[in-house]
């Protein structure tokens, strides 16, 4: 049972909110979690998509790799579904979200959130996007404790190296790009991801010879099959905690379960802040009300702080739905590291000349491995995908129509646009030597872009987000330098033919709608509502440079967390 | 009649969301010319399908046999209505049993308007042809008349020309806009996504091996077998494992605490201290950093 209060209410189980929850437990507060979707891998839950099961969980003994291997086939289409935002009963749709054009937004539902499905990759902000931009209120520095507290709990390495991410290396040396060897990363060049993700068994090397089974505890650690996208519960036979990733349900829900403070009642939709004005100057927050998404039922939960972390789409929404005081950049300034996808495909002959086999293989190996970083730019890295992924990711969508509707005879590109029918089956022909690369943009935050609620569009949850998102100048420049290195690091690494998405904006990395500076002070505290904290991307200033957003966002939680204690307790 | 659909579709969405109680009784009452609402569903999402997967005998000389059929041999276009129609949810119970909003039908009709509005820019490269959608319903299974009849001109174009109609609903998004409810304001970008994107996504997924994907998850069954998906062996996706031996190692150099330990490859030989993929893992270098000398590529 969920109690009448709390001292602490966080709304979202997702990468940051437990990272909140567990450093307040830890410091002996009363925490409740409230999260919009199911719980895998929880005994309380053993059919999350399919019955309702029980109310809470507070005990770390309620976690079951077990069950999370069985809840986490690994089956792209199934887990894409699974996992995307919606109610954990299967037979209903997804929370249906406004994106313009034929963009999309990547929310998941669930706890552990997005980091259900991201794939591991925790590097830091470029030091510039927070010192140099002048967005930020707070300097890199302040940070750094954070990184170093984050790093240790999601184990974060230099990722392995298979054959696809030995392709991308070669290509990107054979450009003349360094290769770099540091977390805090002031210039272009190429290195291993620093992933969340535990190193593979040395026993998997290709040397080795090894022939047995892939679960534990045979195997410990990564298993190298790709499946990060879809939730990635490898080694199969692992107890939960062992599992290889880290997304923020492994990493920091047990550790937030172990204090014996914190209850997690996942199914539990946030659709009012409560507050009170008793001096009937700035309002102060008293509680929440949530609506069980299987019942239908509303609870009220009263609790001394309320820290919202679910999310730059859902957390303004909440704000904007509930009756709070209209700052005018609350839902606004969002980024979304406007994106690309460039491809690279090669003949046999010559991938057997750069790897001693004439296939990439990306389904081998973790999805996103190796990346290149170009602060003020923004990023690149491989990505692996299952077919079925790739195809919609790098082939389904592009702002340029399609491929037989362009032009491509002075690009750096052999073909440009969206794929379909017998072009789309000629290349997807060539899967098994295919590698796509995710081009990820420094895009900056403009009041324009960003999330709004209107009356009539609502759901069960009141007006649902409407969100606004077009690219600057700027961000346009900026994809476009990164998209051609990206086809130049594909040609130098040997590709016959280079095919760039144009992809519309796609919010896979979404930030910076609740920013601090701006409605958030510099403990991330609510200008306007007393006691009202906001601990998940949405906080970011900016978009941290292009670097994916998975650390900073943990990293600066950890520190309002440290701000809460400090002010309040 | 390009203002005539609009109308209706108008309408159609505004009673939807008003509380019908049978979208598709409503539906055939106000398509005129339209007598069986449910195949004029079935023939559009066949010809989205055939000219999204199509059938391509032309791959065969080049890259085998194992390459020509497409999502029509497999009923892909039957779970594409089914996943259109359960997708998403606005949780009004008037929308479906499960607050599911069936939009098979909108999109069809969507569609529809698409292929005028291109045949009225002038962007078409062929005439409209009855015989199209004919050919994509198997012999017997219903009457070319009631085809024809039922067929609307999205499924009447050729596959190119139905590519190009579902490209422009970006240009419709804005003219929808301008109704009242403003809900299917964005639908034209969700249509291309979903017609094209969800079903690309679907067809080279593990969708095909399930016996009935609509099953509770945990009474769905999947042979995980590459034979069992067509798509898998166009692509030659093994299925999925738990496992791969195919660690190389680690890159590193001699300047930094990347990785370390016997050479298993070289990388990149020009350099001072060649990046190699080396045997041990190592760790990123917490290093001292500098930005004042940060410069703007592209200043906003």
């Amino acid at each position: 049972m969920v109690a009448d209060d709390y001292d602490v209410i966080v709304v979202g189980a997702g990468g940051d909110g437990p990272v909140a929850a567990w450093k307040l437990a830890d410091a002996g507060l009363s925490v409740l979690v409230l999260e919009a979707g199911p719980f895998y891998g929880n005994e309380k839950w053993p059919k999350p998509s399919e019955e309702p099961g029980g109310a809470v969980s507070s005990s770390v003994a309620d976690l079951s790799g077990e069950l999370l291997d069985e809840q986490f086939t690994t089956r792209e289409f199934e887990m894409v579904n699974k996992l995307l935002f919606g109610p954990a009963d299967h037979e209903r749709g997804f929370w249906f979200r406004k994106f313009p054009g034929d963009g999309a937004i990547l929310q998941c539902a669930g706890v552990g959130g997005t980091t259900l499905h991201y794939t591991g990759c925790h590097p830091r902000a470029y030091p510039a996007s927070i010192d140099e931009q002048g967005h930020w209120p707070i300097d890199y520095a302040d940070l750094l404790p954070y990184y170093w507290e984050i790093e240790t709990m999601c184990e974060v390495t230099p990722a392995p190296v298979t054959a696809k991410e030995e392709l991308f290396f070669r290509g990107a040396a054979a450009a003349g790009w360094p290769l770099l060897h540091d977390h805090n990363v002031t210039e272009p060049g190429y290195r291993p991801q620093p992933n969340a993700i535990r190193q593979p068994d040395p026993k998997l090397h290709v040397d080795a010879g090894y022939d047995g089974d892939f679960t534990y505890p045979e195997v410990q650690g990564d298993t190298l099959a790709l499946g990060n996208i879809a939730g990635n519960p490898h080694p199969r036979g692992a107890p939960y905690e062992e599992k290889a990733k880290r997304s923020s349900n492994v990493s920091f829900v047990p550790a937030a379960l172990a204090t014996g403070n914190v209850s997690i009642r996942p199914n539990a939709f946030v659709t009012d802040i409560r507050t009170e004005t008793p001096l009937g100057d700035t309002p102060s927050v008293t509680g929440v009300r949530f609506r069980d998404t299987w019942s239908g039922r509303t609870e009220r939960v009263d609790a001394e702080v309320v820290i919202l972390a679910a999310g730059a789409i859902e957390t303004p929404r909440l704000w904007l739905n509930a009756d709070l005081p209209r700052n005018e950049w609350v839902g606004r300034g969002l980024t979304i590291h406007f994106g690309d996808n460039v491809m690279g495909l090669w003949k046999a002959d010559d991938l057997e000349e750069r790897l001693g086999k004439g296939t990439v293989d990306q389904h081998e190996g973790q999805d996103i491995a190796a990346r290149f970083d170009y602060p003020g730019l923004g990023m690149l890295q491989t990505v692996g995908t299952t077919p079925g992924v790739g195809a919609i990711l790098g082939f389904g969508a592009s702002a340029s129509g399609f491929t037989f509707q362009n032009d491509p005879t002075d690009a750096p590109w052999d073909t440009m646009g969206r794929l379909a029918g017998p072009e789309l089956k000629r290349l997807l022909a060539g899967y098994p030597r295919m590698l796509q690369i995710l081009v990820v943009s420094d895009d900056r935050p403009h009041r324009r872009n960003g999330v709004t609620v209107t009356p009539g569009l609502a759901d069960e949850h009141g007006p649902i987000p409407v969100v606004n998102y077009e690219p600057s100048e700027g961000d346009q420049k900026r994809r476009d330098e990164l998209a051609t290195i990206a086809a130049d690091i594909l040609r130098e690494a040997g590709a016959s033919h280079v095919h760039r998405s144009d992809s519309p904006p796609t919010a896979l990395h979404v930030h910076s709608t609740m920013r601090m500076g701006e409605v958030l002070d510099e403990a991330c505290e609510a200008h306007d509502v007393d006691r009202l904290f906001v601990a998940d991307h949405s906080a970011l200033s900016n978009g941290v440079g292009g670097a994916n957003p998975t650390n900073t966002g943990q990293a600066l939680a950890a520190r309002t967390a440290d701000k809460i204690l400090e002010r309040y307790f | 009649m390009y203002d005539e659909q609009l109308r209706r579709l108008n309408r159609w969405i505004g009673t939807v969301l008003r509380g019908a109680a049978s979208a598709l009784e409503l539906l055939a009452d106000l398509v005129s010319g339209t007598e069986d609402v449910e195949l004029h569903t079935v023939v559009t999402f066949r010809a989205i399908v055939d000219a999204v997967v199509p059938e391509t005998p032309e791959l065969d000389p080049e890259l085998g046999p194992a390459h020509v059929p497409g999502g029509l041999a497999i009923g892909l276009e039957d779970f594409v209505v089914t996943y259109v129609d359960d997708g998403f949810q606005f949780g009004l119970p008037y929308l479906g049993p499960r607050g599911n909003i069936p939009l098979a039908d909108p999109i069809a009709q969507i569609l529809d308007i698409a292929a005028l509005t291109l045949l009225d820019q002038g962007d078409a490269t062929g005439e409209l042809d009855d015989d199209r959608p004919v050919s994509l319903l198997a012999p017997g299974e219903a009457s070319p008349r009631a085809v024809r009849t039922a067929a609307g001109p999205f499924s009447k174009l050729s596959r190119r020309d139905r590519l190009r109609a579902i490209g422009l609903l970006d240009e419709l998004e804005l003219e929808l806009s301008q109704f009242e409810g403003e809900l299917f304001e964005f639908d034209g970008g969700l249509v291309g996504q979903l017609v094209v994107g969800f079903t690309e996504m679907i067809y080279y997924s593990e969708w095909q091996g399930y016996d009935e994907f609509t099953q509770p998850p945990s009474e769905r069954v999947h042979p995980n077998d590459p034979a069992a998906v067509q798509s898998w062996r166009q692509t030659g996706y093994p299925g999925f494992s738990d496992g791969y031996a195919a660690l190389r190692g680690y890159l590193g150099d001699d300047d930094g605490p990347l990785g370390a330990g016997d050479v298993w490859t070289t990388i990149d030989d020009d350099q001072e201290s060649p990046v190699r993929i080396v045997r041990e893992p190592g760790s990123f270098r917490e290093n001292d950093y500098e930005t004042s000398d940060y410069e703007e590529p592209f200043p906003e």
